[in-house]
């Protein structure tokens, strides 16, 4: 009896802690959706640096959304800050690589970047159409419905002839879907970039405030990052370029 | 022949395999540090050399000197033997370039050879800027090489672009040179364009005839005041005939040349870089400098109230046309305005001169428009020193009333290449639902668990196809086939036994043993089960390997049996035990090779 009651009250406090997380989560959710409406009245009253505040203060929360970072770039945008415009398109696009409106602002932002800026090469922009998630997703799909179907055909050597096509295009799309997924991994992982977040930067020679001049970037410009030391981070340019800049003046960004 | 060679050829492995012994146990091992030189130009690169004799190091000391770039270029191991001793160094190089003037400390490297932990000596080197040479030098020919810097003004604008020369003189007697490169190009005040390489002449100076390579470079002052341009320093390596070729022909046609790496250098020039004239300003001018002209077309004319109107504005001439932007035109308050794009043709190869043509969506915001307004663009001719303003005339409209025409909206065309959307005028509005959250996180091609699981249809594969080697060999093996179907009989077979020795019922017992007798002999002698008989016990040389307990077993099994069909009955402790006898003599007979 004294059993059943101690496993009924360990019943009733497993419910009650369940409950309160998800109240828990609702409410952080609809915190959030009223920030993201009083952000956008800003951004309505044309107050886009009031906006653009705002987006950051709810991205600072830890919690994201393609809309979110979408609306967080439009307001530095208008508020005339290019690169962190570039750099929150550029996120959002990694949670959201197929949004049209999305890549129509980023285009738009980028056209606007004065001197040298790093284009997105074509293969990157094709493997980028899935995010890193959902090509993983993909791949293991594909993955066990290929070993899947290897399994049937063990079990029923009779099912054999009928599924030998079927067996070959899984394997074939998993194979391509997993290379895919590879060339996404290593852009994400080695491929970082920097976008420059303040206006005329100068890149040196070397991680010193003295070291001679490199090259020098406009707000918005793409960089490919080559390392990091300490507060440096050394980049190149679209022409192969290579200088160091203080991480304070770029937004450091992962392969698409 | 054969053994003889195999003798010499075992005599040399056994030879080369005592000289590697000796050299690894060889005695102090030694480790040292060198610099190829002390003192180095900025621009130039020095190798440091570090010698472990005696061994290999266990931990190559990395050195790290704030302001140096110390690089691993290579290693290598040299094996010398004098007076039959064997010495074994090796000798690892890093490349040391000095990324500002000033002397350098490489502290004391530590590394553990062959187990002793050993020391080099602190190095020093010191970095100098590179100078631009004198006049006298240059003239006396002795300069292999040296940099000139000149501009076609010592004053100019704050915000003209000219065209500033970069002049590489390289001395007759070079051969070749290459790995050219700026090390460094100081221009506090000026924006400096993408430098151009011109064209080639030769000239002499002094006594000695140079090749003068030519550098151009656009510069642009961004602010006024005295300005200083360089010193530019450059390193390059040059190829000079060798020194040790005397006179014959042979050796002069083999002969490469003697490479020697040079510190370039110009002098610093002082600019004035003068403010824009304050007076005579033109309202709308924004900054444009150079000299320009102005074409401004708009179109459709007859429209209604909200039709987009495309102004295009070609601004063409020479100047800095990438900082030239669209002035505000004040006289456009009844046009709602886009922002405008643009583009740049450039006709020279510095950017400096061409067309940029801006297009702006303009709107009547009523039928009351009848023009739109004179276009008007001003800027400043560094030329005369004086602001010049274009002005387009007034072009006419017929502007019809719409009603509540909506005002044109960009909105984003999801069909359409999001790269190339049709001629966006501003980017498109926000987005009102704040969608799914996301919580930024490791993603799952990272994530171990996430791998792991991938792992499972692996497992599950290869334990399928294991089960279908079994199934396969079981199916293509009647023997094996039978002998497990025995094995399942008699498992069974005793379970009955078990039963009906405790139901006390023997002459089911003991029809049940005898058949399961038959069953397992049958399967040990592969022969039909109905023609086995205790004769079989003595018949069978199949059976000889068996133990003879086992056969007086199986014997004592098959008379119980016969005894049974006229034997008085028997009680159940009787029958169990000769079931376990049947047990432990089967048990013996499964062990029998068949």
């Amino acid at each position: 009896m004294g059993y059943f009651r101690s496993l009924l009250r360990s019943f009733k406090w497993i419910l009650a802690s369940f409950a309160a997380l998800i109240f828990a989560g609702n409410l952080s959710a609809s915190d959030i959706a009223s920030d993201f409406s009083a952000a956008n009245r800003f951004y309505a009253q044309g107050k886009f640096p009031e906006a653009a505040r705002a987006y950051e203060t709810i991205l600072q929360t830890g919690a994201t959304s393609p809309a979110l970072l979408f609306n967080y770039g439009n307001a530095e945008f208008k508020s005339g800050h290019l690169g962190k415009a570039i750099a929150a398109y550029q996120r959002a696009g990694q949670l959201s690589p197929r949004d049209a409106e999305l890549r129509a602002n980023l285009a738009f932002a980028r056209n606007q970047v004065q001197g040298v800026t790093l284009r997105e090469s074509r293969w990157k922009s094709w493997v980028g159409a899935l995010t890193l998630n959902e090509g993983a997703v993909l791949t293991a799909v594909l993955f066990w419905l290929t070993f899947g179907l290897l399994i049937v055909r063990q079990l029923r050597p009779a099912l054999i002839p009928k599924l030998k096509s079927a067996t070959r295009i899984f394997a074939v799309l998993a194979i391509f879907s997993g290379a895919v997924l590879g060339l996404q991994a290593a852009n994400h992982f080695s491929n970082a970039s920097a976008v420059v977040v303040a206006d005329n930067v100068t890149a040196r020679s070397g991680p010193f405030d003295d070291a001679q001049s490199a090259f020098t970037a406009r707000d918005g410009a793409e960089l490919s990052v080559l390392s990091r030391r300490d507060d440096w981070v050394q980049v190149a340019d679209a022409t192969g370029k290579t200088g160091w800049l203080p991480v304070k003046q770029v937004e450091i960004l992962p392969g698409a | 022949m054969k053994s003889n060679r195999f003798f010499f050829q075992t005599a040399a492995v056994l030879f080369m395999a005592a000289l590697i012994f000796r050299a690894a146990t060889a005695d102090a091992a030694s480790f040292t540090a060198s610099l190829d030189r002390d003192s180095i130009t900025l621009g130039e690169t020095a190798t440091m050399s570090l010698a472990f004799e005696g061994g290999k190091a266990n931990n190559l000391p990395t050195p790290e000197v704030p302001g140096l770039r110390i690089v691993q270029s290579g290693s290598s191991q040299n094996v010398s033997i004098i007076n039959g001793q064997m010495t074994s160094t090796v000798t690892v190089t890093y490349s040391v370039t000095p990324q500002r003037a000033g002397e350098f400390t490489i502290p004391a490297l530590t590394a553990d050879v062959n187990g002793q932990r050993l020391s080099t000596e602190p190095l020093k080197l010191t970095a100098r800027k590179a100078d631009a040479p004198s006049a006298a030098a240059v003239n006396s020919g002795s300069e292999i090489a040296f940099l000139k810097l000149t501009l076609p003004h010592e004053k100019f604008y704050s915000g003209q672009t000219v065209i500033g020369r970069v002049e590489l003189y390289l001395r007759d007697d070079v051969q070749n040179f290459g790995n050219f490169q700026f090390t460094g190009t100081p221009a506090e005040g000026f924006s400096v364009g993408k430098m151009i390489e011109g064209q080639r002449t030769r000239t002499q100076v002094g006594n000695r005839v140079y090749t003068v390579i030519q550098l151009l470079l656009p510069l642009t002052a961004v602010k006024s005041g005295a300005l200083t341009l360089g010193p530019f320093t450059a390193s390059a390596v040059v190829v000079l005939p060798s020194q040790n070729q005397g006179g014959n022909p042979f050796f002069q046609m083999l002969n490469q040349g003697e490479q020697r790496q040079v510190s370039l250098a110009t002098e610093q020039l002082a600019v004035q870089a003068l403010p824009l004239p304050a007076e005579n300003v033109p309202a709308d001018f924004n900054g444009a400098i150079g000299n320009f002209s102005l074409n401004v077309t708009a179109g459709p004319t007859n429209l209604t109230v909200g039709d987009p109107i495309t102004v295009r504005v070609q601004i063409s001439g020479r100047g800095a046309l990438n900082a030239v932007t669209l002035p505000d035109q004040t006289a456009w308050r009844d046009f709602k305005t886009f922002p405008p794009t643009s583009n740049v043709t450039n006709t020279d190869q510095f950017g400096f001169q061409g067309i940029k043509t801006f297009e702006q969506i303009v709107s009547p915001l009523n039928s009351d428009v009848h023009e739109l307004p004179p276009f008007s663009f001003s800027f400043f001719n560094p030329d005369d020193g004086a602001y010049h303003t274009l002005t387009q005339p007034a072009t006419p409209l017929l502007v019809h009333s719409a009603g509540s025409t909506p005002m044109p909206v960009i909105a984003g065309n999801k069909n359409s290449n999001a790269e190339n959307p049709a001629s966006p005028q501003d980017i498109l509005p926000i987005k009102e639902d704040l969608g799914t959250l996301a919580q930024t996180g490791t993603p799952l091609i990272a994530s171990p668990k996430f791998l792991a699981v991938q792992g499972l249809p692996v497992i599950a594969f290869l334990a399928a196809f294991i089960w279908r080697r079994r199934a396969d060999s079981l199916a293509n093996n009647p023997r094996l086939r039978r002998q497990r179907a025995v094995a399942q009989l008699v498992r069974d077979g005793l379970n009955d036994l078990r039963r009906l020795a405790a139901e006390n019922k023997p002459d089911e017992f003991f029809a049940t043993l005898f058949r399961l007798l038959q069953e397992q002999l049958g399967e040990r002698l592969d022969c039909p089960a109905s023609a086995i008989t205790e004769n079989v016990l003595d018949e069978q040389p199949a059976l000889r390997g068996a133990q003879a307990a086992t056969l007086a077993g199986l014997r004592e099994l098959f008379q119980l049996c016969n005894q049974a069909r006229y034997a008085p009955v028997r009680g159940s402790g009787e029958l169990n035990s000769v079931a376990a006898q049947f047990e432990k003599t089967i048990g013996e007979l499964q062990g029998v090779k068949a």
